[in-house]
């Protein structure tokens, strides 16, 4: 048995899914999108599984994460619907429930945050919906975790059956096009009812004709475009669209007009967020209150003072190195493993894995501040006070999440970039984010900035974020100039209410980040430190020779002269850069190795300038460009992603020497 | 009028939207800003020009530039 999960976005789904849900069954990928699909175990009801559907206001897609529904619903073999609903926002909410019902498919209503509800001092009576609308209906407060509310919920699954479907008073042209498209797919062979699809594709739901031959599309298509000039004509509704709304809309209100009750006179809760809102997006404080909070965050992740991120690197460090290697090695030893195969385990493998693992713990810190941030709704005030800033840029308010996310890691912060509706503007973000300077290049400017520039520490650490920073913006107005004209023209934000987040719900949404970080970084890294280790440990005359004779060092002695105007053009310094390809933590090691501990040796001052702003710049570390390959679905984008980047570095670098030069 | 002449708390329905494109039209409608809507101005930001509305209970952020293409009646 398999039931799919549908709601609007931020109703609770995960909370939910979560507590309807045990074991983990699998992650799949919906064909065509790339958008995780999730499917666990439904308690207390043996053989029944949950999938996790995007959360989307309409079944019709506006983005490419709500196409998944639409396709789920025509192409996926499920038993069932469990629509779940903000009983905050049931007249909003409500526009899919109708959609999910006029299918005929039998569906259970969920209506959540009934503790929220009460709170504003109104009850759903559910009794009520459930009867006008003929399904099965409870309510419950997914997040107080009750074991009672659950079981009953597997009891109201295993007694779901179908109902007549509802049928809304449409307008008598929409009715005729319903009948049109209908008599149009009498031949079709569709597990949905016809009807529903006809009225979809009235709304614009452009996912159906994939399904459908493309003859029957273009009469499908003229008797759309008929339908809605005659509502047009007649003044029916602004568009044809507009007119299935406005019927819904009548409908959903007559529905909440009978079925909330108030049960106590309660001050709304949206007067307490003017409050808040008049400071927190303030024109003056809005920003220098968002960058104390973000210095904050930062600080807990990564900084030594108040660092609980770092704190637990060091932890994880000493286990790593001192307990898991050492006893690795002792072990090989014991079992006879020598030399060569010694190295490539303890050398190759573990030191490249670890050099990424040893950051995953300020990474979940991070993540789990920013879903912290997330669930009290403050993302949501942050985006409102950067919009205006960034959308001179051509990016979208919401851009800032994954900008934020960025300074941790590029992967997560290019996933972050779903929200943002315009495709455009969505691309626009992920192919600047890399510029921003993630967590993994910190150990660079700290060897660099501790050998060379001891004197100006902050100031030349300072130099380098901004210097990312400015290079983010600069390109992205670059391409909403060239590529992506349009981009930031756009902002249309829902803004929720401040909410107290819970402490799984958050824990459970950093852990899960952390693990597709661990498996996407994890994948690529494991091969290319295999690869790495072995390209630097073999050569022409075979194994067991010095590094300067390996393929390594001969690939890099013959790139390493185009780095002479930058004045690194030695192979040490551009093996580093090879290897930094990786992960860009990997440079250091790699630099420690080639120039045997001694880098004060291979630079001079301004070269080391040169190097630490190059690696700062270049091509994005490869678990990156694989992110941005399987995020844009675009081969041109992907090599976009790899060579800007590479350009802007050298000119940048090229700039800052020949200034230093010039003047100093 | 439009939203940008009303006054904090005012509530108004929505009469018509002139000069948006269909695809910001339809992430407008998500959010249920459509004709015949009632609509309640919440508060202004960003020197007004940030104007967060509600419609069938829902809290919207919307700039300036949008607001004034949106047509409503007292």
């Amino acid at each position: 048995m398999i039931y799919l999960l549908a709601g609007n976005p931020n109703v609770g789904k995960s909370t939910f899914f979560n507590f309807m849900t045990q074991s983990h069954v699998h992650v799949g990928n919906y064909s065509g999108v790339t958008v995780e699909k999730r499917v666990h175990h439904i308690k207390n009801y043996e053989g029944a599984n949950l999938v996790d559907l995007p959360g989307t206001y309409n079944v019709s897609p506006s983005s490419e994460d709500e196409g998944v529904v639409t396709y789920s619903l025509l192409n996926e073999s499920y038993s069932g619907i469990i629509n779940i609903i903000d009983s905050t926002h049931l007249k909003r909410n409500l526009h899919l429930t109708v959609q999910l019902l006029e299918l005929g498919v039998p569906t259970l209503l969920v209506f959540n945050l009934k503790d929220a509800l009460r709170a504003n001092g109104y009850v759903v009576d559910v009794e009520k919906i459930s009867n006008k609308l003929r399904c099965n209906a409870i309510s419950l407060s997914a997040r107080e975790r009750n074991k009672e509310d659950q079981i009953s919920i597997s009891n109201e699954l295993k007694n779901l059956r179908i109902y007549k479907s509802i049928e809304l008073n449409y307008h008598q042209h929409i009715k005729w096009g319903i009948q049109r498209i209908h008599d149009l797919l009498r031949y079709d062979t569709v597990q949905v009812k016809k009807k529903w699809l006809a009225l979809q594709i009235l709304e614009g739901n452009e996912g159906i004709f994939k399904f459908l031959d493309v003859t029957k599309a273009e009469k499908i298509r003229a008797v759309v475009k008929e339908v809605e000039e005659k509502i047009i004509e007649d003044d029916v509704a602004l568009s044809l669209k507009g007119a299935i709304f406005n019927t819904r809309r009548e409908f959903i209100n007559d529905l909440v007009d009978e079925s909330m009750i108030k049960i106590e006179d309660k001050e709304h809760s949206k007067y307490f967020n003017q409050r808040i809102d008049r400071i927190l997006t303030h024109p003056a404080w809005g920003i220098p209150i968002f960058f104390a909070i973000m210095l904050g965050v930062y600080q807990i992740s990564f900084g030594k003072f108040l660092g609980v991120g770092a704190l637990f690197t060091s932890f994880f460090e000493y286990f790593w190195d001192e307990i898991l290697v050492n006893y690795l090695g002792q072990g090989l030893e014991f079992i006879g493993v020598s030399g060569f195969a010694y190295g490539l385990v303890i050398d190759g493998i573990m030191a490249g894995v670890g050099g990424i693992l040893v950051f995953l713990p300020q990474i979940v810190v991070l993540f789990f501040m920013l879903a912290l941030l997330e669930g009290t709704g403050y993302m949501a005030r942050v985006a409102i006070v950067m919009d205006r800033f960034l959308s001179k840029f051509g990016f979208n308010g919401k851009s800032i999440v994954p900008m934020i996310t960025g300074f941790g890691c590029t992967v997560p912060a290019i996933m972050a970039t779903r929200t943002i509706v315009d495709k455009k503007e969505r691309m626009l973000t992920i192919l600047t984010l890399p510029f921003i300077s993630c967590s993994a290049r910190l150990p660079i400017y700290v060897i660099f900035i501790s050998i060379f520039f001891d004197k100006y520490r902050a100031f030349v650490m300072l130099g380098i974020y901004i210097l990312g920073i400015m290079i983010t913006l600069i390109s992205a107005k670059l391409l909403s100039l060239s590529f992506f004209k349009g981009t930031g023209s756009k902002f249309l934000l829902e803004v929720p209410p401040y909410r107290i987040p819970q402490f799984r719900t958050i824990a459970y949404q950093a852990l899960e980040k952390a693990k597709r970080f661990v498996k996407k970084a994890g994948t690529y890294i494991l091969v290319g430190s295999i690869i790495l280790w072995l390209m630097s440990n073999i050569g022409p005359a075979g194994i067991n020779i010095e590094t300067k004779d390996s393929f390594l060092s001969i690939i890099a002695g013959f790139v390493s002269p185009i780095f002479i105007p930058l004045g690194f053009g030695n192979w040490q310094a551009t093996s580093s850069l090879f290897s930094g390809f990786l992960a860009k933590e990997i440079v250091v090691s790699s630099l420690n190795i080639l120039y045997m501990g001694d880098i004060a040796a291979g630079f001079t001052t301004l070269s080391a300038l040169t190097y630490v702003v190059f690696a700062s710049l270049y091509v994005p570390c490869i678990s990156t460009v694989a992110t941005i390959r399987s995020e844009t679905n675009s081969r041109k984008w992907t090599l976009f992603s790899i060579a800007y980047p590479f350009v802007v570095a050298y000119i940048v670098a090229l700039v800052i020497r020949l200034i230093f030069m010039i003047f100093i | 009028m439009n939203i940008t002449d009303l006054k904090r708390n005012d509530k108004a329905t929505i009469v018509s939207l002139r000069n948006i494109d269909k695809r910001f039209m339809e992430r407008l409608m998500d959010l249920g800003i459509y004709d015949s809507a009632p609509v309640i101005l919440l508060n202004t930001l960003a020197y007004d020009n940030l104007y967060i509305i509600e419609v069938d209970d829902v809290e919207i952020c919307l700039r300036k530039e949008d607001a004034l293409n949106i047509e409503v009646r007292k």
